[in-house]
């Protein structure tokens, strides 16, 4: 199972499977960046079926966090233990995440 | 530093010093005469002291001060009076080891203006059991309490003989004198209760710390708690010395399906719910915006005296105000500690969510402190626990006194809670007199005979890996 992308309110809502590892993460940062070469609204992550995220999937975050701008990047549904993640990270500083 | 501070500061550690030298001659016999006579002395002058740092510093009630010199003396007493700290403390034939306990050397205690005088007999009854002289660096607004609690505990050690310098104390404090203290090479140890700056320094000192962090203490009432027992429980632990325990609760997190039963059981309390423009005014006096801290003038102070400050008036009978907010961080400003009877409120609308609250108001200035929970589900209880960071996690406990220790679970009794690594501080635990030795070890010579009859040529052959090394170093013949 891989990323699922849809639009929503013009926003381009990204889908994850349950188990983000680094292997999975390979192809999908490429189809994640292909998405983004002719986008230019908001980016959302949805996370609500995401239980593990790898050190890859939290580089895909950054990428894209600084190609298309804090404004227009938000994470979202994310499970409490994803979002200790983040808080360990510190990302939430930065990002968006709900 | 100019000569005269340099002199003074010189003058107080060669006192130290030669205190310290004196007290590691002393056997273990001599030096539990010298805790009972300062734990007996201090508990005694226990309701005397409680309303000295109530008169001078304002800060929180007598009554409950009380409680906190209890805790200082008779429980801390109780926790560490059969503790080997002298000499050999355990041996072990069988595997060749011994352990020797020595003193430390010289104690830097930094005091809070929250706790003045139970803070000084914890640290001072904690130093004298592992033969450590200790000197009293009190808050500039608590020095006189602070002055007679010393001199309380230092007249009792002298009365059984303690080295002469044991005990001493400042009656003037300066931050230069504190920072000069701190970094003197005859220091052995600072133990820093106080707030995040004042640690920081002690940190940043080169010498030894063991500091406190601050606290923002997330209490979560999940929907299988019994709601009017968790709602008297917290409120037992917020109002208590008017919240000026650094693990009282900061803030309430509540399922959406029992808010209404849990807000009924506050009110019926004497809690008062704030309203949008209530919260507007609270927030003005209690945080100081530009210092980004809780404003001192409202520390420890009673619901109704803030209230009035804050320019609005509540019932005679509230004792704790509560602001239902809608997020965490910088825009909220009562989502942080604020060490007064005031408690940030949230509803969620499942567990995960209150977690995830929780989560957000652990990781807002209270890293490594502590949590709580109300909860009769087990794995609940586990899975909240295991997200948060928090060096104690107290379930079904009033946390001020839960935190603490020695009253409601088996934690030692301390008024210094370490934060862990995240909170900057060397341990989660709570710190006591265990945490002021340093323990030497005696090996005796025990070979490890796997490793003596293991053919040793066989590292030099690349050819043999990790596998093969293990199942022949483990074989049994």
């Amino acid at each position: 199972m891989s990323v699922t992308f849809s639009i929503e309110n013009e926003n381009l809502v990204c889908r994850f499977p349950h188990h983000l590892d680094t292997a999975a993460c390979t192809t999908l940062g490429h189809e994640i960046l292909g998405k983004l070469e002719h986008f230019d609204n908001n980016v959302v992550f949805d996370l609500s079926q995401v239980e593990y995220v790898s050190s890859a999937f939290l580089r895909i975050c950054l990428i894209v966090f600084k190609k298309v701008g804090a404004d227009k990047f938000s994470i979202v549904n994310v499970t409490p233990m994803v979002k200790k993640v983040f808080k360990i990270t510190g990302f939430d500083q930065a990002m968006k995440i709900e | 530093m100019n000569g005269a501070l340099e002199s003074i500061i010189d003058q107080i550690m060669e006192k130290a010093t030669l205190a310290a030298a004196v007290y590691s001659t002393l056997d273990q016999a001599h030096t539990d005469r010298i805790v009972q006579a300062v734990y007996e002395a201090g508990f005694n002058a226990r309701v005397k002291l409680a309303k000295m740092a109530y008169d001078e510093t304002g800060i929180g009630r007598w009554e409950d001060k009380v409680i906190k010199n209890v805790v200082a003396t008779q429980l801390v007493h109780e926790d560490i009076k059969n503790l080997k700290t002298v000499g050999i403390i355990s041996e072990d034939k069988e595997r060749g080891i011994a352990e020797i306990a020595q003193p430390m050397g010289p104690i830097l205690a930094i005091i809070p203006v929250t706790n003045p005088t139970s803070t000084i007999m914890f640290k001072v009854l904690s130093a004298l059991k592992t033969r450590n002289p200790i000197i009293i660096c009190p808050s500039k607004r608590a020095v006189r309490c602070c002055a007679e609690t010393a001199r309380i505990c230092y007249e009792a050690a002298l009365s059984q003989d303690a080295p002469e310098d044991c005990i001493q104390w400042l009656t003037q404090v300066t931050r230069e004198q504190t920072q000069a203290l701190m970094r003197h090479d005859k220091l052995a140890l600072i133990l820093a209760t106080g707030g995040g700056g004042l640690v920081r320094s002690a940190y940043s000192s080169g010498t030894p710390a063991m500091g406190v962090g601050s606290g923002n203490v997330p209490v979560f009432v999940e929907k299988s708690a019994d709601i009017p027992f968790a709602a008297e429980q917290i409120l037992i632990s917020k109002t208590f010395d008017n919240g000026t325990v650094c693990a009282s609760e900061q803030a309430i997190v509540v399922e959406e399906t029992i808010v209404e039963d849990v807000e009924a059981e506050f009110s019926k309390r004497g809690a008062h719910f704030l309203s949008g423009e209530e919260i507007a005014l609270l927030e003005k006096i209690a945080w100081d915006k530009e210092e980004k801290t809780m404003n001192p003038d409202i520390v420890g102070r009673p619901a109704d005296f803030i209230a009035r400050k804050a320019g609005f008036a509540v019932a005679a009978n509230v004792r704790l105000l509560i602001a239902p907010l809608k997020g965490v961080g910088a825009e909220y400003p009562l989502s942080s500690e604020i060490l007064a009877p005031i408690l940030a409120f949230y509803v969620a609308k499942d567990f995960e969510e209150a977690v995830k609250i929780c989560i957000d108001l652990n990781y807002y200035g209270g890293i490594g402190h502590t949590a709580s929970i109300f909860s009769n589900d087990d794995e609940k209880i586990k899975r909240f626990s295991l997200l948060m960071n928090a060096g104690r996690i107290v379930v079904n406990t009033p946390s001020s006194q839960g935190a603490v220790g020695g009253i409601y679970n088996v934690l030692n009794p301390s008024l210094t809670l370490g934060c862990g690594t995240s909170g900057k501080n060397i341990t989660t635990e709570n710190v006591t007199a265990r945490n002021l030795l340093n323990i030497q070890r005696i090996l005796w010579r025990r070979p490890n005979l796997r490793l003596t009859q293991f053919d040793m040529s066989r590292y030099l052959d690349e050819s043999q890996d990790a596998k093969t090394i293990e199942r022949e170093f483990n074989r049994n013949y």
